[in-house]
């Protein structure tokens, strides 16, 4: 599920929808509480400013109204806004609409001039909203000195909140239609996006099938590359088909030739002929053994060129292959030099350098008198060059030619000739290198190895 | 000379293992990787011949694990690839030598002789002990150039006292060197042996270190 690219496209689409809606909805019902508040606030200043207006001391020492306050809610009984002027514990004079409560204001000093404002329980057991102040009447006849008198006004806060619910019942409501009109929207586009690689899957499913043999339906510019790349994959690997049937063909062929002379061999064994034709039968199981080797090591060249790979570094190669040799040829006194400077690295697989050059190195070791030195250097046109020296026999000119071509030994009691210097030419070759033999300055033969380079 | 095979063909396993004793070698066989890696760490054996495509533990590891755990044997590595690239493999993992399957039974033969030889420190395949001569190619021995007829179990002996010419070898290390695993062992026939081998060999070159065991030196 998680896997599917609908999937992940319509979860990330849903997760910023709700989350962005969410955070609208949040920050629209601050502002309208906020603003709801604000104008609550005011209005109870207005009340409060009012009262302190209308508010003076008789001719007893009592403070009156001069006149009623205007608002008619403050003659309703529990109407919900209230007023009440004096002290908390004994007011002297209260709304109509207290009736006969009085608001339990909290101890609280409150300098002339500043207004406080409280949340306290109310009339009826509903909470209000207070907003007091303390004023300092004129004096009069009746009182000489000031009188300062606490004023408070209040307001039932349930009417505010009714106001805040329901605006945030709609917001919300809607919110949750638009975000669900804002999926379903997504859902149609996702459909409509991915309809290319539903395209694709059906002519995949061609190729297999074996309708098709390369994509080639018109796809996005997203995946044209993509596209690209699968047709050369097709091509390549239709290529390393044709290419393996044709070496398995030969492979065959090289087999049964052999295969047949040895069964007729069998077939015409006695007691008598079995020491004469046994070393015959050996030697073709040899040769076997050696047609095999050489189509592997053709085959998996084959295979791994025009992939990209990270280069093989040459030094790394030839002293593993030496330390290798030396304990193989141990015995027969061969000191075997590695001299490559190090950065040398062959454009291809690790594995086929070591089969072309190890095959050269075994044979140098195979015949020379008591020393191998292997040399390289960069060539010409991107390309390094391996020499394999020995101070053995060396080998005529006129001969040359014959032993790197495939199924020719010069001397079938010394092993290592034979298919293995062909093995060389071919892989070389289909790296677009090649092996020479010349005249060695050790006084032997020189095999000259040309690879393209990594770099 | 005793050997052990570690090999999973059975055909195979029995070629080898029939040939390598009718040259006069003790030879142990182990049909996969866990039983040879146990029996290399356990017996002292004088060479190894060791398949690479083992079942349970494949034939790198447990050369690897023999190194690691110090057993010095010398190894010859039998393998069905054959490439450069895996013989630089087995022979940085600790093998002496390498030979690709399809193999000739001669050709094994000779390695594991010159492998044995080398790494007791013989250059030349023919080891001299005064008139005595073993020539490790053919199994003969000769004494002044006159041939002398040895069976199975005396020619092992011979063999391995020839080759550990000048050092003491206790009649133990002979025992265990001179008998399969899976032989009825008994020390005492080590003495029969060696009386046979000074009878036949008409020289004084097998002396008796009292207490100790063999050696053999030049009279």
């Amino acid at each position: 599920m998680t896997r599917s690219l609908r999937f992940r496209l319509l979860a990330g689409a849903a997760v910023w929808i709700v989350l962005a809606l969410a955070m609208a909805g949040v920050v629209l019902s601050g502002l309208f509480r906020d603003h709801v508040m604000a104008r609550f606030e005011a209005e109870l200043g207005n009340h409060l400013a009012q009262l302190a207006t209308l508010l003076e001391i008789a001719g007893d020492g009592k403070p009156v109204l001069t006149q009623p306050l205007s608002d008619p809610r403050f003659r309703r009984p529990l109407s919900g806004l209230y007023w009440q002027v004096g002290p908390a514990d004994a007011p002297v004079l209260r709304a109509r609409s207290l009736w006969d409560e009085i608001l339990q204001l909290p101890k609280d000093e409150v300098a002339d001039g500043e207004i406080h404002q409280h949340r306290i329980p109310g009339p009826g057991g509903r909470f209000v909203i207070v907003m007091e102040r303390m004023i300092t009447l004129p004096a009069s006849a009746a009182s000489p000195s000031a009188n300062p008198i606490r004023i408070a006004v209040a307001a039932d806060e349930s009417e505010l909140l009714a106001v805040v619910d329901a605006f945030e019942r709609v917001l919300w409501l809607s919110l949750g239609i638009l975000a669900a009109v804002l999926i379903a929207a997504a859902l149609v586009q996702v459909a409509v996006g991915l309809q290319p690689l539903t395209r694709l899957r059906d002519e995949l499913a061609a190729l297999r099938s074996g309708a098709k043999r390369r994509f080639d339906s018109a796809v996005p510019s997203e995946v044209a590359p993509l596209v690209a790349d699968l047709n050369a994959l097709l091509s390549h690997s239709e290529e390393v088909v044709g290419r393996a049937r044709l070496q398995a063909g030969n492979l065959a062929h090289a087999l049964k030739t052999n295969l047949s002379v040895l069964a007729n061999e069998a077939e015409a064994l006695t007691p008598e002929t079995a020491r004469t034709v046994a070393p015959a039968m050996a030697r073709r199981v040899t040769l076997m053994r050696r047609h095999i080797d050489h189509h592997m090591a053709r085959a998996r060249a084959a295979a791994s060129r025009g992939l990209p790979g990270s280069g093989t570094p040459v030094l790394e190669r030839a002293a593993g292959l030496a330390r290798t040799l030396e304990k193989l040829h141990a015995g027969r006194g061969i000191t075997l030099t590695v001299a490559v400077p190090p950065g040398l690295a062959f454009a291809g697989e690790r594995e086929d350098l070591e089969e072309m050059l190890g095959n050269l190195m075994d044979n140098a070791c195979a015949w020379a008198r008591g020393r191998v030195v292997v040399s390289a250097r960069r060539g010409v046109a991107g390309m390094i060059s391996v020499l394999v020296d020995d101070d053995g026999p060396g080998l005529p000119v006129d001969r040359r030619e014959a032993v790197l071509t495939a199924g020719v030994r010069l001397d079938e009691s010394t092993p290592g000739s034979g298919l293995g210097l062909a093995v060389v030419r071919d892989v070389a070759r289909l790296y677009g290198g090649d092996v020479r033999l010349a005249d060695s300055p050790l006084g032997g033969l020189r095999a000259e190895l040309m690879l393209p380079s990594q770099d | 000379m005793r050997l052990l095979v570690v090999e999973d063909d059975a055909d195979l396993a029995r070629q080898l293992t029939e040939r390598l004793s009718a040259e006069g070698y003790a030879v142990d066989r182990a049909g996969d990787g866990e039983e040879g890696q146990f029996l290399g760490e356990t017996e002292p054996y004088d060479a190894v011949v060791l398949d690479l495509g083992l079942p349970k533990v494949d034939g790198l590891s447990v050369l690897r694990a023999w190194r690691a755990a110090g057993v010095a044997t010398p190894v010859i590595i039998l393998t069905a690839r054959g490439t450069w690239s895996e013989k630089v493999q087995g022979i940085d993992a600790g093998a002496d030598d390498y030979l690709a399957k399809p193999f000739n039974m001669e050709e094994l033969l000779a390695r594991v002789r010159a492998l044995i030889r080398r790494t007791k420190g013989h250059a030349s395949p023919e080891i001299a002990c005064g008139p005595v001569v073993l020539d490790t190619r053919t199994g003969r021995v000769t004494v002044d150039g006159r041939p002398v007829d040895l069976t199975a179990h005396e020619h092992r002996v011979l063999s391995y006292l020839m080759h550990r010419k000048g050092q003491v070898v206790s009649r133990t290390e002979l025992t265990e060197h001179i008998y399969a695993q899976d032989f009825d062992r008994d020390s005492n026939t080590i003495e029969v042996f060696v009386g046979r081998l000074r009878r036949k060999l008409g020289v004084d070159v097998i002396r008796t270190v009292r207490g100790l065991g063999y050696r053999m030196e030049e009279a």
